[in-house]
């Protein structure tokens, strides 16, 4: 007799697939930033301040570290020493991974189990030799997870967990990456560094090619917030990632079972809201708006844990 | 010219039964063949295959002690790369030994918890009995749900200094260490493949499927396609991989406690996202004094309020039953033989090792007086705690057992040293083979059907040099065990 999935279980697969994107977005924030240093005319305050405050870690930084910033400091502190590090990220995936060890599939563990076993030994030595192949490491190794996940685990509500998971830790990461620069990027006093950095968030989210196809030319903060918000063809951006969250939360509470129907409900006025948000408003009030995401679905994962993962809906 | 063969140095110690070489450099007959395949390997090839092995295992994740410490440092249980070898009419012998064995155990503990004539007789002292630290009288009277006690047992033999196998304890509860043959065997047939095809090995594959299939034939009379699940105390538990590959290898989902709760009419029901659904067949990792706390432990925030109600309304099958400990307790283990002569009517096919019973008055005088012969063990204790190895032992932790079976000498039983065989064994220091001693736990799975074997089982070794204890808890590896085909 097949069972629907163990709420506990729900939970920690959810978990895992938010662990891996958080890792993931975590390596893709430091890579480009990283990589706009190297010739952003811009102080290491200025670049790397707004990733400390995406993280939520500025205040804990500074306190540990007064002085000037210093962007491999940061690094340093955002891969391996902080509470929300890439390390620790990758920790929790792994321990997620072990608790739902017979629900995934054994190559999905496997994968997961070698990056954590390649990150505290051979990661760190790559780390100090050559940061670029080592973010790229973390990144490929993401997403041959998430290849994974897709080739060998049955395409039922384990999935569907485990991506709902991905999806809603994206729509926020998303968020954060466009409104880590959002100030500098509409109020830079040159506009070649405002095109620069809208260019920089575009590569975080793997979106400068599909960028460049829809808007040849049209690198503007707009219509970059825009496509990063609300293409509906692109598979980064917060609406595509919002929209399947749902279509996934809804194959795995459908109408009439008993539980998950307020989080399905609560992300159904999400994704409405999107729709009916204007172009115009995006300009005046981007900040507004990504708040707006990034508290919505922090609340989401309030009410998936009250109506779906604690198990007591319906009992 | 080709190094010299990886055994060519390789003595078997005078005192013990080797279980490949009967002299140096002269394999066992049984075992000429596959012999002759692995002396093409060069010390330096067993090396590499070692560090192949062990590699393997930890990728896979083949980990125990998970969490031990803060920083997660995992273990594997340490792996020699050497199989240890049965051969086929061996091994025959032992599973009609074992099947026997099982049999006439399953048949004790229904009479124990029911009619009890085994004692009302004699045959076995009552007192002994319903004074087991595992007796539960709560058990008195409940027929299981299911028929069957004991579904699934791991019964420990050993092999003395003549190669006689002996019974050394029996595992009735929750045996644990399954999962290690079928990794091992993945391993060995990756690290050992042309002399694994060319030996023929008995496959141990099948256990899932015969464990699944066992599970649903103990179902609860009129369930025709039971809801099957394996409860685990946790993912801190240091046998967690185990439960998580019983899961998923049988199909049944791995929840924890608190992810059931008995509901109406008593039945089980485990909490999902499409709500709760009912249960009918738990296949139980937990210890059973953290079963219930209704029932057990009040104080204990562990358990499923209300199961063993439900086992005892027949709503629900535990596997193994509760009460199962009280059959594999270190002092009745004395009466086995007398068992299956009582309810078989057969004499017992496999031997066991003398046992002195220390509530015993002539038994304890002789015990205290050669102490530093025996092996003294704690009845109720299991993965080598509470055991005196007399021969190593030193004056204090003598005077302390002496001490201790003289305050509860119902706890304590004494048995004859062992000359444990050995199994050429891997040294990674001497770039060697050296002679270190084993053990062996075949896993038996009992259905409607009566039992199944598993053809070969978990060989543990000593690691350390002259150490008899194969305990993983106490320094202790595992070898994959070939029973060859006829």
């Amino acid at each position: 007799m097949t069972t629907p999935m163990i709420a506990r279980i729900a939970d920690h697969l959810c978990w895992l697939g938010r662990y891996v994107e958080r890792a993931d977005a975590t390596a893709r924030l430091l890579i480009v930033t990283r990589t706009l240093a190297l010739d952003a005319d811009l102080s290491a305050e200025e670049l790397w301040l707004p990733v400390l405050v995406a993280a939520g870690e500025d205040a804990p930084y500074l306190a540990r570290f007064p002085g000037p910033v210093d962007g491999d400091q940061v690094e340093t502190y955002l891969t391996w020493d902080c509470g929300v590090s890439l390390l620790s990220s990758v920790r929790a995936a792994r321990e997620n991974a072990w608790s739902v060890r017979s629900t995934s599939s054994l190559e999905v563990w496997q994968a997961i189990n070698e990056l954590h076993l390649w990150l505290e030994a051979d990661g760190r030595k790559l780390f100090e030799r050559s940061r670029h192949d080592f973010y790229r490491r973390v990144q490929r190794f993401a997403q041959l997870i998430f290849g994974l996940t897709q080739s060998t685990m049955l395409h039922d509500q384990a999935l569907d967990l485990l991506w709902l998971g991905v999806l809603l830790e994206r729509a926020g990461q998303v968020a954060r990456a466009i409104d880590v620069h959002h100030l500098a990027l509409f109020e830079a006093p040159d506009p070649a560094v405002g095109a620069m950095m809208w260019l920089g968030v575009l590569r975080v989210c793997s979106a400068y090619e599909p960028f460049a196809r829809r808007r040849p030319g049209q690198a503007t903060g707009p219509n970059v917030a825009e496509f990063l918000l609300l293409e509906a063809d692109f598979p980064r951006s917060i609406r595509f990632s919002l929209t399947e969250a749902h279509a996934a939360l809804t194959r795995i509470a459908p109408p009439g079972s008993p539980a998950g129907q307020r989080a399905g409900a609560h992300l159904r006025r999400l994704c409405d809201w999107l729709d009916a948000i204007q172009r115009d408003t995006l300009a005046t009030d981007l900040h507004g708006i990504l708040t707006h995401v990034v508290d919505d679905t922090a609340r989401l994962g309030s009410l998936l844990w009250d109506d779906l993962f604690s198990g007591r809906a319906g009992a | 010219m080709t190094p010299p063969d990886a055994f060519a140095g390789y003595t078997p110690l005078a005192s013990a039964f080797d279980e490949l070489f009967s002299a140096p450099g002269l394999p066992r007959p049984a075992f000429e063949r596959v012999a002759a395949s692995l002396k093409a390997e060069s010390a330096a090839d067993f090396e590499h295959r070692q560090a192949l092995a062990e590699a393997i295992l930890l990728q896979e994740g083949v980990t125990f002690s998970v969490y031990a410490d803060q920083r997660g440092t995992e273990k594997i249980l340490p792996f020699d790369v050497l199989p240890r070898m049965i051969a086929a009419a061996e091994w025959a012998a032992l599973e009609r030994g074992l099947k026997q064995r099982i049999t006439a155990l399953e048949q004790f503990l229904h009479d124990v918890y029911g009619p009890q004539h085994i004692l009302n007789d004699g045959t076995v002292p009552r007192d002994l009995v319903l004074g087991a630290k595992h007796y539960l009288p709560q058990v008195q009277g409940i027929s299981p749900t299911g028929g069957v006690r004991i579904h699934i047992s791991g019964i420990d033999l050993i092999r003395d200094a003549e190669g006689i196998w002996r019974v050394l304890e029996d595992n009735l509860r929750t045996p644990s260490g399954v999962s290690y043959v079928l990794e091992n065997r993945l391993v060995t047939k990756r690290v050992f493949a042309r002399s694994f095809a060319e030996a023929k090995v008995s496959r141990v594959d099948s256990y899932p499927t015969k464990l699944a299939e066992m599970l649903r034939s103990v179902a609860p009379a009129g369930v025709d396609d039971p809801r099957v699940v394996v409860l685990t105390p946790g993912r801190f538990n240091s046998a967690y991989f185990e439960h998580g590959f019983l899961a998923r290898t049988t199909g049944a989902p791995l929840v924890e406690p608190g992810d059931l709760f008995v509901g109406a009419g008593d039945r089980v029901f485990v909490r999902t996202v499409r709500g709760p659904m009912p249960v009918d067949v738990i296949y139980r990792r937990i210890d059973e004094a953290f079963l219930d706390p209704e029932v057990f432990r009040p104080d204990s925030m562990l358990g499923v309020p209300g199961l063993m109600r439900a086992w005892s309304r027949g709503t629900v099958t535990l596997v193994n039953a509760p009460g199962n400990g009280v059959a594999d307790d270190k002092a009745v283990y004395a009466y086995v033989p007398d068992m299956i002569r009582y309810y078989l009517g057969e004499e017992p096919l496999l031997a066991q090792v003398p046992t002195y019973r220390c509530d015993r008055d002539e038994d304890r005088a002789y015990v205290l007086d050669h102490l530093e012969d025996l092996v003294v063990k704690a009845v109720d204790e299991a993965g080598g705690y509470g055991m005196l190895m007399g021969p190593q032992s030193t004056a204090e932790e003598r005077a302390t057992f002496a001490r201790q079976i003289q305050q509860t000498p119902r706890r304590y039983i004494a048995q004859p040293r062992i000359e444990l065989s050995t199994c050429p064994t891997w040294d990674h220091e001497a770039g060697a083979f050296m002679p270190r001693r084993v053990d062996l736990r075949p896993y038996i799975l009992s259905g409607r059907d009566g039992p199944w074997v598993l053809p070969g089982g978990l060989t543990r070794v000593a690691l350390v040099p002259g150490s008899y204890v194969v305990n993983s808890s106490q320094g202790g590896g595992s070898k994959d065990t070939w029973v060859l085909k006829a």
